[in-house]
């Protein structure tokens, strides 16, 4: 069965999902915050959200990681590298849960995930639509080297949702 | 964890892939057949399912195959064993494209399926449960030697009865 390869950054560890991240996860997604990626979710949402990054590894060749701190192995967060079916490129998305923020870990994660697309898919560019008012989000974008790419196609916005931004990190550009 | 195949009479029953977003497809897009399965959906929605139904694989260690015909390769629908997040228990579920139905396909991939719940995974239990108003979902569960358990209120409120499933020696038996 293919799955997430193991990536080992300096302080994090990008592995396979476990259906034991949905506690971590679960309550990331239905808190206050998940409105800026279309949330917040239930439990059961989160939970086919879970299985639908798992499952993409054998679909697309990419999908989502889980990501640990290496020296307590405590779920900090989740990065991905996603194509929804109606989604024009693969998209790089992160998410830090509660009490892990602020330590860099998104930027170390992001790097890695984006990095992985580029060495092992051969993508040369990848995106990350981002809500227009999600002002912390477009700040890592740019932090992380992506740039707002006018031109590249947004995905179909869901029922009673705005256009996202999209931002396009190029191969061999980023920081 | 290496991939299961299983085979029956008429079937192979193998994980699902890539190749089967066009079957997710046209079953999720037929209103009828998908009704009890949380459709009809667009294909892109279809493609998410396909993507959940593996990912359910990988993060349980059992889910769902896809049906196989034997004789000619066609893909038919699916069965297996399945947990959704929050509910008292596993179940035994099949889909099948509407062609299919009639030919006895759920009943015998169902069973390749509780052998595999019982002899492989080890349960101590292997259960199905379904609406009231399913009919052709009860008679298969009673044609597999299934017998009522108990009756539960799930988490989506509805109630429903929880059928046992057999072994295979007590199916034979019976």
């Amino acid at each position: 069965m293919i799955e997430a390869p193991v990536i080992e950054t300096e302080r994090l560890m990008l592995r396979p999902h476990r259906a034991d991240d949905l506690e971590a996860y679960a309550a990331f997604m239905a808190a206050d915050r998940a409105h800026y990626i279309g949330g917040p979710y239930s439990r059961d949402d989160t939970w086919d959200t879970l299985m639908a990054g798992a499952g993409e590894w054998v679909l697309s060749g990419h999908g989502a990681w889980a990501v640990e701190a290496r020296h307590d192995g405590a779920l900090a967060g989740r990065v991905n590298l996603s194509q929804p079916d109606k989604n024009p490129e693969p998209e790089l998305g992160w998410a830090v849960f509660d009490g892990f923020e602020g330590q860099g870990i998104a930027f170390e994660a992001a790097c890695a995930a984006r990095e992985s697309g580029f060495r092992t898919l051969g993508h040369d560019r990848s995106v990350s639509y981002i809500y227009p008012d999600n002002d912390r989000s477009t700040r890592f974008a740019e932090r992380i080297g992506a740039r707002p790419g006018p031109g590249a196609p947004a995905p179909e916005p869901e029922e009673g949702h705005l256009s996202c931004l999209v931002y396009v990190h190029h191969r061999g550009e980023m920081a | 964890m290496t991939d299961p195949v299983l085979h029956t009479e008429r079937l192979t029953m193998r994980l699902p892939e890539a190749v089967d977003a066009g079957l997710y497809t046209e079953f999720f897009a037929d209103a009828e057949g998908s009704g009890n399965y949380g459709g009809p959906l667009r294909p892109d929605q279809a493609w998410r399912m396909l993507a959940q139904d593996i990912g359910h694989w990988h993060l349980k260690g059992f889910g769902k195959w896809i049906l196989e015909l034997r004789a000619t390769g066609q893909t038919i629908g699916g069965c297996g064993l399945v947990h959704p997040e929050g509910w008292p228990s596993h179940e035994l579920t099949w889909w099948l494209l509407h062609s299919a139905r009639g030919k006895g396909y759920a009943t015998e991939a169902s069973r390749a399926a509780i052998a595999y719940g019982y002899e492989t995974l080890g349960w101590e239990v292997v259960e199905t449960h379904m609406r009231d108003h399913n009919v052709p979902a009860r008679s298969i569960a009673k044609r597999l030697g299934g017998e009522i358990d108990r009756r539960e209120t799930f988490p989506d409120g509805v109630t429903r009865d929880i059928f046992r499933l057999p072994r295979r020696a007590e199916m034979a038996a019976s």
